[in-house]
């Protein structure tokens, strides 16, 4: 799919989304839907199964998302599926997740933990993000185990590991 | 003569001799007349063959006795030929002891100091082996506890990481972050 088709689908999910009032919430609830698309291989073989019907890959959308995730992502994700650009899911999202940011004057930072952060974690890290990156950040943090402990930032291009995931690679490459 | 012969033999019987030993006096005339003819004879015909039978004995003789005496020339040159090879033998011999002396104790020297470079080079290549081993030990050795170390570590920290622990780990990372720049 070309970044143009990407960046259509991304505009109208968050034109859909502003004109919904839920940029914020559909915003993270999409960024996290994302990542699980990109963690989970089985999530993702079944919704860019082409030989699953496509309303049968809606309903496993709508099902995973029913009762977790507001109405608008729910719908937001089933319509991706229903346009058959699934495999495309992590990139239409992170496009509008740079567009709804942009939007409010901030930066991405994509967060990884091993464990959910407080919100006065969250609070504190953006504080800390902004101070470093100069601008203020639109923090999503993603909950991931395999980092094991400590956080990943990436804001734009930079990085920042200080993961014991990290630390550990690299007392094995020294070892 | 003749008439004399017989005019002496008719005087005298002949069955009585004057001389219990001597032959009648015709006997020996005769007998000497004819011991001369026979000895005229044989001086005459069988002298010459006679003469030349003991010539050539006497030529034979010392033919033989020439022969001898080359022969002993001979042998005295043979024998001294013998001497003098017997000579050159024995100094042969010596010169070959004496060879085979000094090429038995090169052989020796070299096998020795062969031997000895031989013994020192396995010495060498042995300690060589033994360091090699000993380094190759050590190297699998301490790989094999870096191979353990690196699997057992993230199970250890993982074990100990408690939520705690990773709270604590959140919070170092925001003080961090924020004391930059």
């Amino acid at each position: 799919m070309s970044s143009v088709k990407v960046e259509a689908y991304a505009r109208a999910l968050f034109e859909i989304a502003q004109a919904e009032g839920t940029l914020d919430r559909v915003e993270d609830e999409l960024f996290r839907v994302a990542r699980a698309f990109e963690s989970n291989e089985q999530l993702r073989a079944t919704l860019t199964d082409n030989t699953i019907p496509t309303e049968r890959r809606q309903l496993v959308a709508e099902q995973l998302l029913g009762g977790k995730a507001s109405d608008t992502t729910t719908q937001l994700v089933s319509l991706v599926v229903n346009s058959g650009q699934v495999r495309e899911l992590p990139a239409i999202i992170d496009s509008l997740v740079k567009r709804a940011s942009s939007e409010k004057q901030q930066e991405v930072a994509e967060i990884r933990s091993a464990i959910a952060l407080s919100a006065d974690q969250q609070t504190r890290l953006a504080a800390a993000l902004a101070k470093v990156t100069g601008k203020p950040v639109n923090l999503k943090v993603v909950v991931d185990p395999s980092v094991l402990g400590g956080l990943v930032a990436v804001v734009g291009d930079e990085v920042i590991d200080d993961t014991v995931r990290t630390r550990l690679d690299q007392l094995k490459t020294r070892i | 003569m003749i008439q004399y012969v017989n005019a002496l033999l008719a005087s005298e019987d002949p069955t009585v001799t004057h001389h219990w030993l001597l032959p009648e006096t015709a006997e020996i005339i005769y007998g000497g007349l004819a011991s001369v003819i026979v000895v005229g004879a044989l001086i005459k015909f069988a002298g010459p063959a006679i003469k030349k039978s003991f010539s050539a004995r006497t030529e034979k003789i010392q033919k033989e006795l020439d022969d001898a005496a080359a022969a002993k020339v001979n042998a005295d040159s043979d024998a001294k030929n013998i001497r003098a090879a017997l000579g050159d033998i024995a100094g042969e011999r010596s010169r070959m002891l004496a060879e085979a002396d000094a090429q038995a104790a090169a052989v020796l020297t070299e096998g020795r100091t062969r031997i000895i470079a031989e013994v020192a080079e396995l010495e060498a290549k042995a300690e060589t082996d033994l360091s090699a081993a000993r380094g190759r030990s050590s190297d699998e050795l301490r790989a094999e506890i870096s191979m353990l170390a690196a699997l057992a570590t993230p199970v250890v920290v993982e074990a100990t990481l408690t939520d705690q622990t990773k709270n604590d780990l959140i919070e170092a990372f925001i003080t961090s972050v924020g004391a930059a720049r």
